[in-house]
């Protein structure tokens, strides 16, 4: 076991994460004024496109990466000066992290038993049985899902607090991701646990979390509960003149024209906007639902909009 | 600092290098056993041999323990589990540094012990060897300060060739000097003011070296 002696990961916080207002420099990369508070007991979906700053922001969060400016604390604990306590009640897993090679699966396993007091032998031989994993079996024969599932194994059989998840469902084929996926939905229903978990495939986000953070270019762009996106959001279809302008409304984004076809997406969706837009001389054709990745899109198309010079 | 964190991380390291280690330790005993054999042709071999085992054994242990953990991306499994910068930091300088001295220290006593014995040996060559040894300890600090400065294969590789090169330097000037040269033909050790004062900045730049990659270890901001 590797503890602090008296040093012990709080529980009466009742945020899991916070970020204040974290910045971070890199040469082609800039993470800027990151403020987040993630609720204990929440699960909160990181999506972002390639290269916006998920994994950053979770390796921050590990300690991993140090942040140029601002305040980063985990299960209560200022992640610049605690992170070993704080991680011990954090399981993490990374696409990019590799277990060692030339060892076989049953050797992490006791190595990681060997760190952590509270590894759950049932837990952890169960999942062996629902992953299909040999404990015998060296790293380097295996394939990238049963890796993930190595990993995920590793991870979830100590019994984190609060597990941060970077990209685990990314470039598995649709039967390891099905097992993830539901690995990871009986993990969620335990309401103390909190799950972070990133990906750019909303389909994954939109099953699991219960808030959904939006990131792109470094900043957040959107972030609330996973219901409120989808009750906000609308697209509305209308017809209208050619010299028809879109009227000034927060939230509203022209997504496409054809001939007098237009085709607009609105946050803060109500009967007031409709009105509007009726009144400016465009005639209602439709008002549909949005899917998550079709909001994600247009957050960030609209916030990349706001941005550019 | 979390002693129990350290060792427990320095121990996988140990257990993950044990084949090689293994290896270097045997290949330091065979190399010690013929470096002594009354053959100069052989016995020249076998000084060649502890060479090539001291600095393939470094460079080795050091890209596979050190810098192999970034390149292979298992320093990130390692970084997730309850352990600090600063525990990380401390056994991988610690362990990287065992591994080195594993071989070293078996060829330097084989080689110390076997000349002192054997009866066609020369004791009074036990200085100059211990003044070689200590050479190649302070040419691995050299490297392993360069690699955790840098993170770098590369520049790792250049700090050993350039290492190498100053090694012949060394070694044809320590030889051709008229103190030393004799001081080995004799049947007794004799530790001459010049060999001390080598041993001094050997030793000198070992602790330099060393405590220069402690420092720049534990002040890293991003280990990933």
């Amino acid at each position: 076991m590797i503890h602090e002696a008296g040093v012990a990961v709080s529980t009466k916080t009742e945020s899991a994460i916070t970020f204040s207002h974290v910045s971070k420099r890199y040469r082609h990369f800039t993470l800027s004024d990151i403020s987040l508070d993630f609720p204990r007991g929440t699960v909160v979906g990181l999506i972002g496109p390639n290269g916006a700053g998920k994994s950053t922001i979770m390796r921050i969060m590990m300690g991993l990466v140090a942040p140029d400016s601002g305040a980063v604390s985990v299960l209560g604990q200022p992640i610049s000066s605690n992170q070993a306590t704080a991680k011990r009640e954090i399981g993490y897993f990374s696409e990019d992290m590799r277990l060692y090679k030339r060892e076989s699966i049953g050797w992490h396993l006791q190595f990681v038993r060997s760190v952590f007091p509270g590894w759950d032998d049932d837990y952890a031989s169960q999942l062996l049985s629902r992953f299909g994993l040999n404990p015998e079996q060296q790293v380097k024969g295996l394939s990238q899902g049963q890796r993930v599932k190595a990993v995920l194994l590793l991870i979830l059989a100590r019994r984190p607090q609060l597990l941060i998840l970077d990209e685990p469902t990314n470039g598995l084929d649709p039967v390891a991701r099905h097992e993830i996926l539901t690995e990871l939905m009986r993990v969620v229903e335990d309401e103390n646990r909190t799950v972070l978990f990133s990906s750019h495939n909303t389909q994954d986000v939109e099953k699991l979390s219960d808030s959904i953070t939006f990131i792109d270019r470094g900043r957040v762009i959107a972030s609330r509960g996973r219901d409120e996106f989808l009750e906000q959001w609308r697209r509305i279809r209308l017809q209208a003149p050619a010299e028809w302008n879109i009227p000034a409304m927060p939230g509203m984004r022209l997504e496409s024209q054809f001939r007098s076809q237009r085709v607009i997406s609105m946050d803060q969706f109500d009967q007031a906007a409709l009105d509007t837009l009726q009144a400016s001389g465009a005639t209602l054709e439709g008002v549909e639902r949005m899917t998550l990745e079709e909001i994600f899109v247009s957050c960030v198309m609209r916030g990349r909009e706001e941005t550019s010079p | 600092m979390n002693t129990q964190a350290i060792g427990i991380l320095f121990l996988k390291d140990l257990y993950l290098s044990r084949r090689p280690l293994f290896a270097y330790f045997a290949a330091g005993i065979l190399s010690s056993a013929v470096s002594v054999i009354p053959q100069p042709t052989v016995a020249f071999v076998g000084f060649i041999l502890i060479l090539t085992v001291a600095i393939g054994s470094g460079m080795h242990l050091l890209g596979e323990l050190l810098l192999g953990e970034g390149s292979d991306q298992t320093r990130t499994f390692i970084l997730s589990l309850p352990v600090s910068l600063l525990d990380y930091s401390l056994a991988k300088i610690a362990v990287v540094l065992t591994t080195f001295l594993i071989p070293w220290f078996t060829m330097l006593a084989c080689s110390i012990v076997l000349t002192a014995v054997l009866p066609w040996s020369k004791a009074g060559a036990i200085p100059v060897l211990v003044v070689v040894f200590f050479e190649l300890l302070a040419s691995y600090a050299l490297q392993l300060v360069t690699a955790v400065i840098s993170d770098s294969v590369g520049w790792t590789i250049a700090v050993m060739v350039a290492g190498n090169v100053f090694l012949n330097l060394f070694l044809m000037a320590l030889f051709q000097n008229p103190e030393v040269s004799e001081s080995m033909k004799g049947a007794v050790p004799t530790l001459s003011p010049l060999l001390v004062k080598i041993i001094c900045v050997e030793v000198a730049i070992i602790v330099v070296a060393l405590g220069l990659a402690v420092a720049m270890q534990v002040r890293k901001r991003d280990l990933v």
